[in-house]
C-alpha cells in the first residue's frame, strides 16, 4: 500500500512540486546575481494571474496541441514515478515533446517555427544519450523497470559515474538552460514554441515546464535511488550545477550544441555502456 | 474566487520602442538589471505581447511604427495597462508637430499612466509601473475602446477576430 | 488446401491475361472482385494452416522452370543489346553460364518444390491484401496517366502478374524456382520503372536491373556451393537441416547478399531511389510494401541457421550502419517519394537486423515491422499519388498549404507518418522491442550489441527529426482556416485510403491480440521453438521480455486521438489573434529546414561495399 501511495501522491503533487522548484530556482538565480529575486510562490502567482486573462488563440489546433503536451508529459512522468519501463518513459517523453513541436509548426509564425525546428534538433541531441544510459542501467540491473533500479544493491552513481556525467551534459538541453537554451532563446526568438500561447492556454506550457523540472531531477535521483540521502544530494548538486551553468554561460548555436552532444556526450555514454557490459555485468 | 489580487503580483512587461531616442529604453533595461531588480515584484520582461500585462511604450510614435504599435496592443489579452514612458511617449516631446511623428501614443491606444521625464529615471518608471498595477487590479476583461481600435464580432461565434481588428490606420482628419 | 494455394498462383495470372482482353468496365469489376477474392483466400489460409504444408507439382514443372529461366536471361540479353549496357550484358552472360552449368550438375531427384508454412501465409496476407488495395487504387490512377489505352491495360496486367510471382516466391522451397521468381520480380521492377519511357526512367530501370541481377547471381552461387559441397538438393529446408555443418556459411552469405541487394541496402540503395520515377502505385507495391520485403523474408527463413554465426554479425553491423546512413541521407531530400524511399531503406535495415539477430523476440519485432511498415508505407505512397494527381505537387516544400486545401489528405499522411515513428503505433513497437531485446543480445555478443544500440538510438532520433520536418508542414495553417471541411477526391481514391486507414487503426488497437495470435505462432514456427506469451499484471510477457500494455494503450488514446481531435476541435468564445511577427502584418511563407547531408553519400557507398566484402570474406574463413 505504502509503495503505491507515495508515487501516486508524488504524481498528483508533481505540478506543485515543480512550481516550488521553479520558484526556488528563480530565487537561487537571483542570489547568484546578488539580487533579492521574486518570492518563492511567484510561479503560482503567475499561474493564477494567467488563469484570469481574456482567452485568445491563434487557432484551435494549436491551442489543443499545447494542452495535450502538458497531459502527455504528466503521463510520462506518472509512468516514470510508478516504476515503469525506462525506454517507454523516454519514448513517452519524446511523444509529449513531439506534440509541442507540432504545435509550433502548426502556426504560420516565424518564431514558433524556429523554436520547433530547434526543439526537434535538441531531441536529436539528448534522446540517444538517454537511451544509452537506460540500456546501461538495464545491463546492471537486468530490467528496464525503474523499480528495479530502486531494488538494485548499489547506487548507480558509483557503478556508472560516466553515465551520470553524460546525463549532466544533456540535462541543460532538456531543461532549456543556457548554454543550450537555443530552443527557447528569450532574447533571440522570444520563447520559441511557447510564444503563440497566451492566457489559460499558455498555462499548460508553463506547468509543463515545471513538470519537466521534476522529470529531469527524478532522472538524477535514480542514480542514488537505493540511498535517499545520496539521491537528494545528487538532485541538489544537479540543481546547483545547472543553475550555476545557466547563469555563467552564453548561448551556443544549434550546430555547436549538436556537435557537443554527438561528439562529447554520446561517446561518454557509449564508453559507459561498453564498460558496463564488459566489466560490470551480472 | 477573485483572482484580481494576483494580477499585481506577476505583471509581465512588454517594452515597445515607438521611435524613441533610446534614452528611456536604457532606463527601462536598467530597471530590469540587478541594481533595481524589478523581478522582486514578479515582473518579467517577456518581449511577447501575448503573455504580457503591461505595455511600456517609449518614443513619439513615428508614422512607420504606429501600425505595429496598434497591432501589438491588439495582441495583448485583456486586462492590460499601458504605461507611456518619457516626454515623447506622453506628448510627442521635442518631436511634437514634426512631419514624421504623431503627438504621443494616446492618439492610438488608451494610456493608463504617463511617466514624465526626458529620459525618465528608473525610480520614476518603477513608480509608474506600480501605479499602473493598481489600475490593472480594477480592470475588467472587456475590450477597451481606443481611438483606432474597431470592434467587429465574428458572426457565428461570440469571439472577436483580432486578426483584422487593428486594420490600416488612415490619416487623422 | 492445395487447391486454394494453387489458386493464389493461378488466379492473378488469369486476371492478368483477362485484363488485357476485356473492355474497361468489365476489367474494373474483375480487378475489384479478384482483389477481394485473393484477400479472402489468404485470410482463410492464415486461419487454417497449422503445420508446414509441403507439396510438389508434376516434375515437368522443373523443365518449365529451366526453360523459363533461359528465356528470361535471353530477354535480359536482348535488353542489354538494345540499351547497349555492358553491365547488364556481362551479368546476364555470367548468369547464363552459371545456370547452364547448374542445370548439368543438379541431381535428378525431385522433391517437393513448395512449402507453405506460417511465414509464407503471413507474407500471403500482406501481399494479397495490399496488392489488392493498390490494384483498385491504380484503376483510377492509371486513368490519368498520359499513355495509350493499351499501355493502361498492360500496366494492370503486369500488376496482377507480379502478385502471382510474389505469391509463388514466398512459398517456393526449391532454390532454382526461387531464383526464377526472384529474377521475375526484378523483371517486373525493370518494366515498371521504365513504364513512362522517358530518358531518366530508362536509365534508372537499367540500374535497377543490373543491381538486382547481382542478387540473382548470388543465388545461383549459393545453389552451386550447396550442390558442390554435397549437402544434397538446393532447397531452403535442406539448407536449414544442414545448418550446423561447417562450410554452410558461404551459401548462407550469398543468400544474404541476394537479400541485401533486394532490400536496397547501401551501396545498392541507388536502385530503390531511382525507382521512384515509376508511377506511384508501383512505388507503393514494389518498392515499399511487398517486393523489397523479400529481403527480410529471406533472412527470416534463414534465421535459425544464421543465428550467432559471423555472417549474422556482419549483417547486423551492416544494417545498423545502413539504418543511420539512410536516415541521414533522407534529411537532405525534398521530394516526397524520395523521403519515403529513404525511410523505407532505413526501416528495411531495421527489419533485416532484427531477423538476423534471431532471438524469438527480435523475430516477432521483425514480423511486426514488416506488417506495419507494409500497411503504413502503402498508405503514404498512395497519398503521394493523390498529391500528384489532385493537388499537383511532388515536393514536400509545397505541402505547407495542404492542411487548408486538403485537410483529409493531410490528416491521413500525418497518421501514416506517425505510425512510422511514434508510440504507440506498430513500427514503434518493433523499434522498442529491438532496443529491449538487443539489450539482451549484448550479453552474448557484447561489442556488437553496444554498437547496434547506438545505431538504433541515433538512427531513430534522426528519423524522428525527418518525420517532424514533414509533419510540421502538414499541420500548418492560419487562423482563418479554423474550421475543417474535408475535400472531395475521386471515390476509388478515398475508398482505398479509408480501407487502409481502417486496417492500420484496427491492427494497432488489436496489437496485443495480433501479437499472441498472429506474430508469435509465425515466429515460433520459423524458429521451431515454442514461445510463451502470458499476460500478467500490467505486462505482456513474451519469452523473457515484458511489454507494459496498459501504459501503451493509454498512450494510444493520447496520440492519434490528439491529432484527430486537434484537427476537428474548435474552441468557442475565444478570440482569434494573428501570429506574432513583431507587429508586422506581412504574410510569411515557410519551408522546412534543410540539411546538406547528400555530400556524405559516396562515403556511405564505400563503407557499404566494404561491408559486402567483409560478409563474403567472413563466410569463407
Amino acid at each position: 500500500m505504502k509503495d503505491i501511495l507515495i508515487p501516486v501522491l508524488l504524481i498528483l503533487l508533481a505540478p506543485a512540486i515543480g512550481g516550488l522548484v521553479y520558484g526556488f530556482e528563480r530565487i537561487v538565480k537571483a542570489r547568484m546575481q546578488r539580487r533579492t529575486g521574486p518570492p518563492l510562490l511567484q510561479p503560482f502567482y503567475d499561474f493564477l494571474k494567467l488563469a484570469d486573462k481574456r482567452k485568445m488563440i491563434v487557432h484551435s489546433t494549436h491551442a489543443f496541441l499545447g494542452i495535450m503536451h502538458f497531459v502527455s508529459l504528466w503521463f510520462a512522468l506518472a509512468v516514470l514515478l510508478l516504476g515503469g519501463d525506462l525506454i517507454l518513459v523516454i519514448f513517452l517523453h519524446l511523444l509529449s515533446t513531439s506534440l509541442l513541436i507540432l504545435a509550433g509548426y502548426s502556426t504560420r509564425s516565424i518564431f514558433s517555427h524556429l523554436g520547433a525546428n530547434r526543439t526537434a534538433i535538441s531531441i536529436l541531441c539528448y534522446e540517444p544519450v538517454l537511451i544509452l544510459i537506460a540500456v546501461s542501467a538495464f545491463m546492471l540491473t537486468g530490467s528496464f523497470d525503474t523499480s528495479s533500479i530502486f531494488n538494485y544493491g548499489a547506487s548507480l552513481l558509483f557503478k556508472m559515474p560516466l553515465a551520470f556525467v553524460a546525463l549532466l551534459m544533456v540535462l541543460p538541453i532538456k531543461l532549456k538552460k543556457s548554454p543550450f537554451d537555443i530552443a527557447e532563446g528569450h532574447q533571440e526568438i522570444t520563447g520559441g514554441v511557447e510564444l503563440e500561447f497566451s492566457g489559460i492556454f499558455y498555462e499548460a506550457i508553463y506547468i509543463a515546464k515545471w513538470l519537466d523540472c521534476v522529470f529531469c531531477y527524478t532522472l538524477a535521483y535514480l542514480f542514488g535511488a537505493n540511498d535517499p540521502l545520496l539521491g537528494m544530494g545528487l538532485v541538489l548538486f544537479v540543481f546547483l550545477f545547472i543553475n550555476g551553468l545557466d547563469n555563467s554561460s552564453a548561448r551556443v548555436n544549434y550546430k555547436q550544441m549538436l556537435k557537443f552532444s554527438l561528439v562529447v556526450a554520446l561517446p561518454i555514454a557509449f564508453i559507459n555502456l561498453l564498460i558496463t557490459i564488459l566489466f560490470l555485468q551480472l | 474566487m477573485k483572482l484580481n489580487s494576483f494580477r499585481k503580483k506577476s505583471p509581465w512587461i512588454l517594452h515597445y520602442n515607438a521611435g524613441s531616442c533610446n534614452g528611456c529604453d536604457i532606463e527601462i533595461l536598467a530597471c530590469l538589471a540587478p541594481k533595481y531588480d524589478i523581478e522582486r515584484f514578479g515582473i518579467i520582461n517577456t518581449g511577447n505581447p501575448k503573455q504580457s500585462d503591461v505595455l511600456l511604450v517609449t518614443g513619439p510614435v513615428t508614422k512607420r511604427s504606429r501600425e505595429r504599435l496598434v497591432e501589438i496592443y491588439a495582441q495583448m489579452p485583456e486586462p492590460k495597462v499601458v504605461v507611456s514612458c518619457g516626454a515623447c511617449a506622453c506628448t510627442g516631446g521635442v518631436f511634437r508637430g514634426m512631419y514624421n511623428c504623431e503627438g504621443g501614443i494616446d492618439q492610438y491606444i488608451p494610456v493608463d499612466v504617463y511617466v514624465c521625464g526626458c529620459g525618465s529615471r528608473p525610480e520614476q518608471i518603477i513608480d509608474g509601473v506600480i501605479e499602473a498595477l493598481a489600475i490593472l487590479e480594477k480592470k475588467t476583461k472587456d475590450l477597451e475602446q481606443s481611438i483606432r481600435l474597431k470592434k467587429e464580432p465574428v458572426k457565428e461565434d461570440t469571439q472577436l477576430n483580432r486578426r483584422d481588428i487593428a486594420a490600416e490606420i488612415k490619416e487623422i482628419a | 488446401m492445395y487447391a486454394l494455394i494453387i489458386s493464389l498462383f493461378i488466379l492473378p495470372v488469369a486476371v492478368s491475361v483477362l485484363v488485357l482482353i476485356l473492355p474497361k468496365n468489365l476489367s474494373r469489376i474483375l480487378v475489384i472482385a479478384s482483389a477481394a477474392i485473393l484477400s479472402v483466400i489468404s485470410f482463410y489460409l492464415l486461419v487454417s494452416i497449422e503445420e508446414p504444408f509441403h507439396f510438389g507439382v508434376s516434375h515437368y514443372m522443373n523443365e518449365v522452370v529451366s526453360v523459363a529461366d533461359i528465356l528470361l536471361l535471353l530477354y535480359f540479353g536482348s535488353v542489354a543489346i538494345r540499351k547497349k549496357s555492358w553491365l547488364v550484358g556481362l551479368l546476364t552472360v555470367l548468369q547464363f553460364g552459371a545456370l547452364l552449368y547448374l542445370l548439368k550438375i543438379i541431381p535428378e531427384e525431385y522433391q517437393a518444390q513448395f512449402t507453405v508454412d506460417k511465414l509464407s501465409v503471413f507474407m500471403f496476407l500482406l501481399i494479397n491484401v495490399i496488392s489488392g488495395i493498390i490494384s483498385i487504387f491504380s484503376l483510377q490512377y492509371i486513368d490519368g496517366e498520359d499513355c495509350s489505352a493499351f499501355r493502361k491495360k498492360y500496366f494492370l496486367s503486369i500488376l496482377f502478374w507480379f502478385i502471382a510471382v510474389m505469391n509463388i516466391i514466398v512459398s517456393s522451397d526449391n532454390m532454382e524456382c526461387f531464383f526464377l521468381f526472384f529474377e521475375l520480380t526484378t523483371l517486373a521492377s525493370f518494366l515498371f520503372i521504365g513504364f513512362r519511357k522517358d530518358e531518366i526512367s530508362g536509365k534508372n530501370a537499367l540500374t535497377a536491373l543490373w543491381m538486382n541481377q547481382i542478387g540473382g547471381l548470388a543465388i545461383l552461387g549459393a545453389i552451386f556451393f550447396i550442390i558442390h559441397n554435397g549437402y544434397g538438393t538446393a532447397t531452403f529446408s535442406n539448407l536449414l537441416a544442414h545448418s550446423s555443418v561447417p562450410g554452410i556459411l558461404l551459401p548462407l552469405a550469398l543468400l544474404c547478399v541476394a537479400a541485401l541487394v533486394k532490400g536496397a541496402q547501401m551501396p545498392f540503395s541507388k536502385w530503390l531511389l531511382g525507382a521512384m520515377v515509376a508511377p506511384t502505385p508501383v512505388s507503393a507495391l514494389l518498392h515499399s510494401s511487398t517486393m523489397v520485403k523479400i529481403a527480410p523474408f529471406i533472412i527470416l527463413r534463414l534465421s535459425p541457421a544464421l543465428k550467432g554465426t559471423p555472417v549474422a554479425s556482419v549483417v547486423i553491423a551492416m544494417t545498423g550502419f545502413v539504418f543511420v546512413a539512410a536516415a541521414i541521407g533522407a534529411l537532405s531530400q525534398d521530394n516526397f517519394k524520395r523521403i519515403l524511399a529513404h525511410s523505407t531503406i532505413a526501416l528495411l535495415a531495421l527489419m533485416i537486423m532484427m531477423a538476423a539477430v534471431g532471438t524469438p523476440v527480435t523475430i516477432i519485432a521483425a514480423l511486426t515491422l514488416v506488417f506495419f511498415h507494409g500497411l503504413s508505407k502503402c498508405m503514404l505512397f498512395l497519398n503521394a499519388g493523390i498529391l500528384e494527381r489532385i493537388f499537383h505537387f511532388k515536393q514536400t516544400s509545397d505541402m505547407d498549404k495542404l492542411a487548408e486545401t486538403g485537410p483529409f489528405t493531410s490528416l491521413v499522411i500525418s497518421i501514416g507518418f506517425m505510425s512510422l515513428l511514434l508510440p504507440p503505433f506498430g513500427a514503434f513497437m518493433g523499434k522498442w522491442f529491438g532496443i529491449e531485446s538487443l539489450g539482451v543480445l549484448a550479453i552474448n555478443q557484447k561489442m556488437l550489441g553496444a554498437f547496434v544500440i547506438v545505431a538504433i538510438a541515433c538512427g531513430g532520433a534522426i528519423l524522428s527529426l525527418l518525420y517532424f520536418k514533414v509533419l510540421g508542414l502538414l499541420i500548418a495553417r492560419t487562423g482563418d482556416h479554423d474550421g475543417v471541411k474535408f475535400e472531395k477526391t475521386k471515390p476509388l481514391y478515398s475508398a482505398t485510403i479509408s480501407i487502409l486507414l481502417g486496417l492500420i487503426i484496427l491492427s494497432v488497437l488489436s496489437y496485443p491480440f495480433l501479437m499472441s495470435h498472429y506474430f508469435v505462432p509465425v515466429a515460433s514456427q520459423t524458429l521451431s521453438l515454442p514461445i510463451e506469451v502470458t499476460i500478467y499484471g500490467w505486462k505482456l510477457h513474451v519469452g523473457a521480455m515484458a511489454l507494459p500494455v496498459v501504459p501503451l494503450l493509454i498512450a494510444f488514446l493520447l496520440l492519434p486521438i490528439t491529432i484527430i481531435t486537434a484537427t476537428f476541435i474548435r474552441f468557442k468564445n475565444v478570440d482569434r489573434v494573428k501570429e506574432y511577427a513583431c507587429g508586422e502584418k506581412t504574410n510569411y511563407s515557410f519551408s522546412s529546414f534543410y540539411f546538406a547531408t547528400d555530400r556524405a553519400t559516396p562515403y556511405f557507398s564505400v563503407i557499404g561495399i566494404l561491408f559486402f566484402i567483409t560478409l563474403i570474406v567472413v563466410s569463407i574463413l
